[in-house]
């Protein structure tokens, strides 16, 4: 970095001297028409490139602050137009060693609209790597589609055709999207990242046996890597999803098993795997999952789906008693969450409103903060998980480390850059945060819609539900019935002790080391 | 004698508790590869370590009865019964009012002193009762898988207490440390063990000049009794019942 602003900084102390050594297009027949002022004007024109000249100096010696400042206030002077790119191409770069990630993308965005032959170029790249850090789509977009990849300096390649992947990827060009994130090099920090989007596109162009090769080839490049290593993690569970939708409902269910427990992916692994296991017809196991997922445990997690696809289970082995109640429980869970959110929709399309409860439900989700919440928690952590608003909210989080970082320097603060960053902080905060407010409605009329269907599929259960019921009691009348068992009636306790285990039947308090661990062992009761 | 059957007692079931056979593992019936290999946590927002207990104690009141064993004590008789009310501020704090009327007569030791030489120790100043007011820290709530059907939620309790020890003669203040642990057995009774170690001024029941003996007239004033700071551990055993 010092030896490229070293570089820079010649060439733009070297580019006015040479620029100047020009001969003027101005005709000798003018210069007796000069005014004093004229004169005036050439010494201030002076003054002010000795001022630009020294805040180049101080860029030069690491003064970043003052020289920011000081190119600042040079940007904006008409005299200095010409020099105007280079300058707040510079000042961009200032802004960056200042840690001033989002000022220094507004001077950057200013190069790139200037069509500057030279800076433009640069300010695209050095954008990119600035929206990077910061995480913020918009700015992302922006730079990386102006990208022409061949200007971009190597070191910066495999993150422009990661970014540019995951544009293609978002576009739902699939092909083009597998052929950038190939290019990431092995060698790059994106490189796994890519890989993961490599086998997401592959899942999304339909072609899952390709996208198991891509998560076992991520998953052999982490071998090394600590079992809960977020990279390794997220590799298996996509290794199992790419199996699941390959229909090897066995390998599936063992991929995800794999899957860590004291890691943030386990649980979304138990519910996928218990879809696994339904399709596998492994209908026991697939209960033993659903005493974890609905333990008291997950009370905040909002997962209808699963009820209903509890019940279906025991629809398949005829425990209506028990189909009943976990039919119930959908409905006295999810009927006020859908009047609710349903109520909530109707009540305003302020962008604002929705903010500010998804803030509320964040501070809590963070902290033993309570709120007033207008939604029902279990929804909000829902819509707070979502990649879009998770994206959205790092990069708020990100303008407010900024914004603390400028008014931590009291002097940097009062200067008119300081006001000007701050300005532009809260305004990015203010468009983000309705931004999220837009995103949270849309995945609340998603909600609303699934909730929808749901409750349509529930009522088709529950017709089923019924149907059977009749047809067992007519069983019972017959004394065709099977009775209620257990299928570790015969098994000594003691059994299960000598391998090492610890054996007890669960009497409704639920543990955190139990979780994961509970087996069903009721026998079916079908005929 | 007691005390050694009491410590019997106690290594036979931490035994049962803690013994691990090391005889070949069989095959287990329920699918391999769904049972637990690791043991470390899920992850949580807010990790709690229970959720739903079958115990609640919060804002509630238990009262009990327990017998009390004065495991150091060798003159007085070491038997006391009493009863405790307690009220349970959260599932952390709770407190309680206990009285404990000690049972009449000597020690075991103490008639045995008397008969080898003649010492009669029911001269000597005797403890009537104990009132104190205690306070638990309950510190683990946990439970114990004894059989196939059978569970038992444990509570382990430190325990502070402060009150009076009555004498015949004179009420002397008193403090207690403890330890203790209870057993539910279902939602509402439990087995409660206590150990404590009391802290009180307490007459000396030993007295030179044959004052003891039983031919020595008059018997002597309890005032001629001289006192120290007495410890005591008492382990309590009782009932308790959860409204």
């Amino acid at each position: 970095m010092r030896k490229l602003l070293l570089l820079l900084i010649s060439t733009s102390l070297i580019m006015p001297l040479a620029s100047s050594a020009q001969p003027g297009k101005k005709s000798l027949k003018q210069a007796p028409k000069r005014t004093a002022s004229a004169g005036a004007g050439n010494s201030r024109e002076s003054q002010l490139k000795f001022q630009l000249s020294n805040a180049l100096r101080q860029a030069q010696s690491g003064q970043y602050e003052a020289a920011a400042n000081s190119l600042f206030s040079l940007a904006r002077r008409p005299e200095l137009a010409s020099e105007r790119a280079q300058i707040k191409y510079i000042l961009g770069t200032m802004l960056m060693e200042l840690k001033l990630y989002q000022t220094a993308a507004f001077q950057f965005v200013d190069v790139i609209r200037m069509n500057h032959p030279k800076y433009s170029k640069q300010a695209i790249e050095k954008l990119s790597i600035v929206a990077d850090s910061l995480g913020d789509d918009t700015i992302l977009n922006y730079a990386i589609s102006r990208v022409d990849v061949t200007d971009i300096p190597p070191n910066q390649k495999d993150m422009i055709n990661f970014r540019l992947g995951e544009i293609k990827l978002r576009n739902r060009e699939y092909a083009k999207a597998q052929d950038l994130f190939n290019r990431v090099g092995p060698g790059s920090s994106y490189y796994f990242q890519a890989l993961f989007n490599k086998g997401l596109a592959e899942m999304e162009a339909n072609q899952p046996a390709i996208a198991v090769g891509t998560y076992n080839k991520m998953l052999d490049a982490r071998r090394k890597a600590p079992v809960t290593d977020p990279n390794r993690v997220e590799a298996q569970l996509a290794l199992a999803r790419a199996l699941y939708q390959k229909q090897d409902w066995e390998a599936a269910i063992e991929a995800y098993s794999q899957v860590p427990r004291d890691t943030v992916m386990w649980h979304d692994a138990v519910f996928e795997q218990s879809w696994a296991m339904l399709r596998a017809a492994r209908f026991r196991s697939a209960l033993s999952n659903f005493q974890t997922l609905h333990s008291a445990y997950y009370e905040d997690f909002y997962m209808p789906e699963s009820l209903l696809l509890r019940s279906i289970v025991y629809l398949y082995i005829c425990k209506y008693d028990e189909m009943e109640k976990v039919l119930g429980l959908f409905e006295k869970t999810y009927g006020p969450v859908r009047t609710k959110i349903g109520d909530f929709l109707k009540s305003s399309g302020e962008p604002t409103m929705y903010y500010n409860e998804v803030e509320k439900a964040y501070s809590m989700k963070n902290s033993d903060k309570t709120a007033a919440l207008r939604l029902p928690y279990i929804v909000l952590k829902n819509v707070l998980d979502q990649g879009d608003v998770k994206r959205s909210i790092h990069y708020l989080e990100k303008l407010a480390q900024e914004k603390a970082r400028v008014e931590s320097n009291y002097a940097f603060k009062a200067s008119s850059l300081g006001q000007y960053s701050l300005k532009i902080i809260a305004n990015r905060s203010k468009n983000t945060k309705l931004a999220i407010g837009e995103m949270v409605k849309a995945h609340l009329q998603n909600m609303r819609v699934e909730l929808r269907d749901l409750y349509e599929q529930a009522g088709f259960i529950r017709y089923e539900m019924i149907n059977g019921r009749k047809e067992s009691i007519k069983k019972k009348i017959a004394g065709k019935d099977i009775g209620d068992g257990q299928i570790d009636e015969k098994i000594d306790r003691q059994f299960y002790i000598q391998n090492g285990y610890q054996y007890y039947p669960f009497q409704g308090e639920y543990w955190l080391d139990e979780v994961g661990n509970y087996h069903y062992l009721g026998k079916q009761s079908c005929e | 004698m007691l005390r050694n059957v009491f410590k019997a007692g106690i290594v036979i079931i931490c035994a049962f508790l803690l013994h691990n056979t090391a005889f070949a593992a069989d095959v287990v019936e329920l699918p391999q590869e769904e049972l637990a290999t690791e043991s470390v946590l899920p992850v949580f927002d807010k990790s709690v370590s229970v959720k739903n207990r079958n115990i609640v104690t919060a804002k509630r009141w238990d009262a009990d009865i327990f017998y009390s064993y004065a495991m150091t004590e060798p003159i007085a008789n070491v038997s006391k019964l009493g009863v405790a009310f307690y009220y349970n501020f959260n599932e952390d704090h709770a407190l309680g009012f206990l009285y404990a009327k000690n049972f009449a007569g000597l020690s075991s030791y103490a008639n045995q002193l008397n008969s080898q030489y003649n010492l009669d120790f029911s001269r000597a100043p005797q403890p009537l009762a104990s009132y104190m007011l205690d306070y638990n820290i309950k510190a683990f709530y946990g439970k114990m898988s004894l059989t196939k059907s059978l569970v038992l939620n444990t509570l382990l309790y430190g325990s502070a207490s402060a009150g009076m020890i009555q004498y015949e003669h004179k009420t002397y203040p008193a403090i207690a440390l403890g330890l203790g642990q209870k057993f539910f057995f279902n939602r509402n009774w439990a087995l409660r063990f206590d150990l404590r170690l009391y802290a009180n001024q307490a007459p000396i029941p030993f007295l030179g000049n044959n004052q003891l003996k039983p031919t020595t007239q008059p018997p002597p004033t309890f005032d001629q009794f001289q006192e120290r700071v007495t410890y005591t551990t008492t382990l309590d055993a009782g009932l308790s019942y959860l409204f």
